[in-house]
């Protein structure tokens, strides 16, 4: 193509009009920017739920389905009512996963934690120490031995100031406000371990502002023995995440109007998310698809005018024994051209621009690097490519199908 | 030399629609030319001599009538065997040079090689060509804004028969030169002439028509001398 003369009289003719070309491009620039940066934004996000969900991605949650009312944490789950997962339920559910994987029973609630003079609010669960190891990562200190030993989650214990050794006073109203609390409701636990930050997962256990203690504490200060708030079944194989779920619906939700329980995994969380997110990422993509609808008509109105400059110059071709064709081909280079230019500053600008929205908008660019984030940057180049040529298909036909009798005669 | 016409126009009429009414520019019009002929084409301003070139240069079809160029009808080609026959049998040199702006004076003489053959000119005939008209390598690497009239005059004669048409159409070749470089654009053709060339030539210039073997003359899109 590089010595096709038709391509060098375009290249030339961008050339002379070089100004012209360039600001026509800039429509391009921004085009490829836009769409390039809100994919790249959009991917990020997703990747990053992604990422943050993959870590339970093969646990399944169950709950009692009267009380998945709110969000975890805060769901009015005092367990000193009957809503709740049964022991009856728990043995089926053990029944069904058998050595498929492992059932872990959770008791918990929102709860009022404090420490010296410095109170804070979070999320008190109740399980067998032996559990905690399965899915909980206790990066300093040991696992509870004993009744009075606590977990606490990497948040709570910055924001209450507690390290190993610390104590930490519970309330155990669940649901009163500290100055309903008196000194006596609150119980003592010390601090044996500090829990890993675990950010968003999709087991809903949420421990990076709470405490872990062991379910006989838990059911000594709360009640409820025996009627767990969720259970967490960690699946060994993820392949059998769907067949293991229909199973438990099957045993337990025998009545199909008003099931027992609800079941969750992380990937039904990562499909609404996800849903959400693509939906978001469509929308601020169709606002940079307007910039590129600019730019086309930008292109367009170049191109026409590169026609109507060189009115006698395509008279003259067309005289001399040039194809229709031939002509046509050399105003497309001429698109093609603008485009290139528009799309290579576009390109290069999207990495740069991208860049510093992820990390401005998100705080990292751990998944800007990804083949599923920088995709975007030639996507949005071929995208402003294609434009150019798409707007520059009419003004080529009108070239190549001048009369060049007429051409000849313009001045 | 061969006995059927290299050009043949058979009552050719040629009629513009405009808004005022239908105008001819040709009117019944019969001629033959035969190759290696020098033609000069003379008549006054709206006489039909360009409406006569440009279907002389297939670059317009008559309304009524056939025109036969090489033995074909030209009516029944399409527009691209038109625009082959155009680029393969026709060299075409303008008044105004019409030499492409954007290209060197090599460059358009190497172009209508590239549109017959599709690829870059490797025969050096290009070059060869602006050597015969008297245009050095030096100045062929110029841009035609960068040529004085008389040169690109002599670029164009190249660009006309570099591809070895049979036929020159030459509208006008010395109108806009000064009288010297005039007469030497003419040696130029006459050599051609007797090279086997076909060249047909319009023109004002009585002192012009004289360098032709024939002079037909038209007024009001008819011939009134042939």
């Amino acid at each position: 193509m590089i010595g096709d003369i038709f391509f060098q009289l375009s290249v030339r003719s961008v050339r002379l009009n070089f100004l012209r070309s360039i600001l026509a491009s800039i429509g391009i620039v921004i085009g490829v920017v836009a769409i390039s940066t809100m994919g790249m934004l959009g991917t990020n996000m997703q990747l990053q739920v992604k990422d943050q969900l993959s870590s339970s991605a093969n646990t399944i949650v169950i709950t009692a389905d009267a009380i998945r009312m709110g969000p975890p944490g805060s769901s009015p789950s005092s367990s000193s009512t009957e809503t709740g997962i049964k022991k009856t339920q728990l043995n089926k559910i053990k029944a069904v996963v058998g050595a498929n994987g492992s059932v872990i029973p959770l008791y918990s609630t929102s709860t009022q934690f404090t420490s010296g003079n410095v109170p804070a609010r979070g999320t008190i669960y109740g399980m067998d120490p032996d559990d905690v190891t399965k899915f909980l990562n206790v990066g300093n200190g040991t696992n509870i031995a004993s009744i009075n030993e606590a977990l606490v989650g990497y948040t709570l214990a910055e924001s209450l100031g507690v390290t190993i050794g610390d104590k930490i006073k519970i309330s155990s109203a669940s649901e009163g406000p500290p100055s309903n609390s008196s000194s006596a409701s609150r119980a003592t636990v010390k601090i044996v371990g500090i829990i890993d930050a675990r950010g968003t997962v999709a087991d809903s256990v949420s421990t990076d502002n709470g405490i872990v203690v062991s379910k006989e504490w838990y059911v000594a200060q709360y009640g409820g023995k025996d009627v767990y708030d969720q259970v967490n079944v960690i699946v060994d194989d993820t392949d059998q995440i769907a067949e293991i779920e229909e199973a438990i619906d099957a045993k337990l939700n025998t009545d199909e109007k008003t099931p027992a329980v609800r079941i969750s995994d992380a990937s039904s969380q990562l499909d609404t998310i996800s849903s959400t997110l693509e939906t978001l990422t469509m929308f601020v993509l169709a606002i940079g698809g307007i910039s590129l609808l600019v730019a086309a008509v930008s292109i367009f109105n170049v191109m026409m005018m590169s026609v109507n400059e060189r009115v006698q110059e395509i008279g003259i071709l067309l005289s001399i024994g040039t194809e229709t064709g031939e002509v046509r081909k050399m105003f497309v280079y001429e698109a093609v051209i603008l485009g290139i230019l528009g799309a290579g500053i576009g390109g290069v600008m999207s990495l740069v621009i991208g860049y510093s929205v992820v990390d401005a908008m998100m705080g990292t660019t751990e998944f800007f690097f990804l083949p599923d984030s920088l995709l975007y940057i030639p996507e949005g180049m071929l995208v402003g490519v294609v434009v150019c040529v798409l707007s520059g298909l009419y003004p080529a036909w009108r070239a190549s199908n001048m009369d060049p009798i007429d051409a000849l005669r313009s001045e | 030399m061969s006995e059927t016409p290299l050009i043949s126009l058979v009552d050719v009429t040629k009629t513009y629609h405009l808004e005022s009414g239908d105008f001819t520019a040709l009117d019944h019009v019969s001629l033959d030319i035969m190759e290696n002929d020098f033609v000069a084409i003379m008549g006054p301003s709206g006489s039909g001599k360009s409406t006569m070139m440009n279907q002389l240069g297939i670059l317009d079809v008559p309304t009524t009538g056939n025109l036969y160029i090489d033995g074909r009808d030209v009516a029944k080609m399409t527009k691209l065997e038109r625009t082959h026959l155009r680029r393969d049998t026709i060299g075409y040199i303008f008044q105004k040079f019409y030499l492409i702006p954007l290209l060197s004076a090599y460059e358009n003489v190497e172009y209508p090689l590239i549109l017959k053959n599709k690829t870059r000119d490797m025969t050096g005939r290009a070059s060869a060509m602006l050597d015969a008209v008297g245009i050095d390598k030096e100045k062929s690497i110029h841009r035609p804004n960068q040529l004085s009239g008389g040169q690109q005059q002599r670029v164009a004669i190249a660009r006309a028969l570099v591809n070895d048409p049979k036929i020159l159409l030459c509208d006008e070749p010395t109108g806009n030169l000064d009288r010297k470089t005039g007469y030497q654009i003419m040696d130029i053709l006459c050599n051609l002439q007797r090279e086997g060339k076909t060249v047909i030539l319009v023109t004002h210039d009585p002192k012009i028509a004289e360098y032709a073997q024939r002079t037909i003359r038209l007024d009001d899109g008819r011939i009134v001398e042939s």
